[in-house]
């Protein structure tokens, strides 16, 4: 694949929906998770929201993934021109977990969840990732078996969850981001990309530590919500530094209408693609057409 | 106006939430890690290998005489929080202490004894007081728009356990007890902050998949000024993902409903600035952005307070002398449990 291209792509389906994710409303979660439990459900949204526009589709490494990754690869045209941007670790499945069982356990657990010969060579380099005190050789363990679902679809960029982008951005571990881009490039032929709910900092910190301009997903929306510090001070950064976004939370959990929403987004410098989380037919239309009328410049930039 | 001073802050127990904390005081302008403590080498190697600045321990005594922080938080098992908070307070340190504050009320007194000796600035982190949702029902509530309050129903629920439960958690010596403790102190939390102090409580705990303590309870709450109501609590829920708390409460001038996603009042009279009928206010519009969120905005303006309060700019909400009184709501709920739900007061305890 192609490195030079930019790995960000217009429209970028959001996978909440598919899982039963809702920040504005559990049960609505709850619904939409028991509706989309047939793999099937989604493939159908996403061939329809495909000839609607949307360039590719954001994955966490949720259990249902993989599966759905699998009925993906079974459409040769999705699998070669759909994009499919992974974000790992699945933050949610570790917390909950880590309530249970403990941090390290959560750990062994994760490395643990393979066939028996990867099992040995990962626990080899997981244990002995304790012993010499590199974060990083369990982070790369990691990424081998959460990436694994992944390995047949068009794959151009991987983000690392906010989760884990802002621990690291507050402990001021540069080498964390360094090593991040270089194990994503080198093991698996994508950008390194990441998500974060703090901007303004991140941007600030690559280009203190001498970091590429890097693609980032993150808030941005009329109302600032999930934007820190402050909106104004998100807009500020976005216009000031070298940086791609993919933009999350456009609708602010659904506050917004599209219309008032994407009007907002098309002042907002450096946005190279917009995550939009689809459920229905109807939903398609809407949004995809209100970016289409307030965003023209999107795909242009993205061809060039 | 002089730069305000850099608070040199170190953390003990590096779990989930100490981790969160040693990144937050790093981060935020107001304070700096200089030094955690933990019992295991794991999370504190990692730490020490790429961030050069701070100081590791595996004794949390040797911290404080070493490092001699300005500032501590503790995120330890909660067997251990009080012993290190006390060796906090008479070294008269600032500290801050995960909730729940101790195994019960017992083990909790000397702090309050500690504190009228070495008062020191202190907080316990009630974070859900810190939820936007949650906060604007304080305002709400607080206005008086309710009229005299009649009736009550909380709950939290999360699907985290349907097998036996692995860690200290599960260890009623290190946790104190299940899930009325570990997690719904919270809502206790909130409801006496919300509605003063209880009178008595009956409650009803059940066992599904541990062994020593419960993953189910129904507590019922007599508060002070007539309130009554109940509280629904289990980490053995089906369909929860992440922890849901709910409350609603009905006065004798209307009902309110707040939750993680919303608040939504219905006024029957129009009362100071609500109008009557139906008011709501979702998350989103809600949403004030903070400094730099790690695990959600309401942990670092739960830390912010902290810093302010040290500063000597603010108060705190939550102390030790307000978490004290949770720990005796949760004795009276688990004594009563014991007797089959027979009423317990909570004077018993303290």
């Amino acid at each position: 694949m192609s490195m030079t291209a930019n790995p960000l792509t217009g429209i970028v389906l959001g996978h909440n929906p598919f899982f039963g994710v809702d920040h504005l409303s559990a049960a609505r979660g709850s619904e939409r998770a028991a509706y989309f439990s047939d793999p099937n459900r989604i493939l159908s949204t996403i061939r329809e929201a495909r000839s609607a526009g949307a360039g590719g589709m954001m994955m966490s490494t949720h259990e249902r993934a993989a599966p759905l990754a699998d009925l993906i690869a079974t459409d040769a045209a999705l699998a070669r021109d759909f994009r499919i941007y992974p974000l790992l670790p699945y933050a949610q499945k570790y917390v909950t977990r880590a309530n249970e069982v403990g941090m390290v356990n959560v750990v062994l657990e994760a490395l643990s969840g393979t066939t028996l010969s990867q099992k040995t060579a990962m626990f080899m380099k997981g244990g002995k990732a304790f012993v010499s005190k590199d974060i990083n050789a369990v982070l790369a363990a990691l990424m081998q078996i959460e990436l694994k679902p992944f390995a047949k679809l068009n794959v151009p960029a991987i983000f690392l969850h906010d989760a884990f982008t802002d621990l690291a951005l507050a402990f001021g571990m540069a080498e964390v981001f360094e090593f991040y881009l270089a194990e994503i490039e080198k093991s698996f032929g994508a950008r390194g990309a990441f998500a974060t709910k703090n901007l303004p900092t991140l941007l600030q910190r690559f280009s203190e530590w001498g970091l590429p301009a890097p693609l980032v997903m993150t808030h941005f929306n009329k109302a600032g919500y999930h934007m820190n510090p402050s909106r104004q001070a998100c807009e500020q950064a976005a216009a000031g530094h070298d940086v791609s976004l993919l933009v999350m939370g456009s609708l602010a959990s659904g506050f917004l209408k599209p219309d008032e929403a994407y009007a907002y987004l098309s002042s907002v410098a450096n946005v190279d693609g917009v995550v939009v989380g689809v459920s229905s037919p109807a939903h398609i239309q809407e949004t995809f057409g209100a970016i289409r009328q307030h965003m023209p410049g999107l795909n242009v930039r993205l061809a060039a | 106006m002089n730069e305000p001073v850099e608070l040199r802050a170190a953390v003990v127990g590096l779990g989930k939430l100490g981790l969160l904390h040693a990144a937050t005081l790093n981060v935020l302008s107001g304070s700096r890690l200089v030094a955690v403590a933990d019992k295991t080498k794991t999370v504190l190697n990692g730490l020490a290998a790429r961030a050069q600045d701070v100081e590791t321990f595996t004794n949390h005594r040797k911290l404080l005489d070493r490092a001699q922080p300005d500032i501590v938080a503790i995120a330890t098992p909660t067997g251990h929080h009080v012993p290190v908070a006390l060796d906090c307070i008479e070294r008269g340190i600032p500290v801050f202490v995960e909730k729940p504050l101790s195994l019960d009320s017992a083990q909790a007194k000397p702090l309050l004894d500690a504190l009228e000796k070495q008062p020191v600035v202190n907080m316990v982190g009630y974070m859900t007081r810190f939820l936007h949702t949650f906060r604007k029902a304080k305002e709400v509530i607080s206005t008086g728009v309710l009229g005299r309050p009649q009736m009550l129903r909380a709950s939290m629920y999360i699907g985290q356990l349907f097998g036996r439960g692995k860690g200290w958690r599960y260890d009623k010596k290190a946790s104190g007890g299940g899930v009325l403790t570990t997690q719904n102190s919270h809502v206790i939390d909130l409801l006496l902050w919300y509605f003063g102090d209880i009178d008595w409580v009956s409650a009803q705990a059940t066992r599904l998949y541990s062994k020593q303590i419960e993953d189910h309870a129904h507590v019922f709450f007599q508060f002070d000024d007539g309130l009554r109501g109940y509280l629904d609590a289990s980490w053995s829920a089906r369909h929860f993902r992440t922890p849901t708390v709910a409350i609603h409460v009905q006065g004798e001038n209307g009902t309110l409903d707040v939750d993680d996603d919303q608040v939504r009042l219905h006024a029957v009279d129009a009362t100071g600035d609500f109008t009557s009928g139906w008011h709501s206010w979702t998350k989103p519009e809600l949403y004030q952005g903070t400094e730099f969120d790690i695990g959600g905005t309401n942990y670092t303006d739960q830390t912010m307070q902290f810093l302010g309060a040290v500063r000597g700019e603010n108060g705190v909400e939550s102390d030790i002398a307000s978490a004290f009184k949770v720990q005796q709501v949760i004795d009276a709920a688990y004594a009563s449990a014991e007797q089959n739900g027979a009423p317990v007061s909570i004077g018993d305890f303290g």
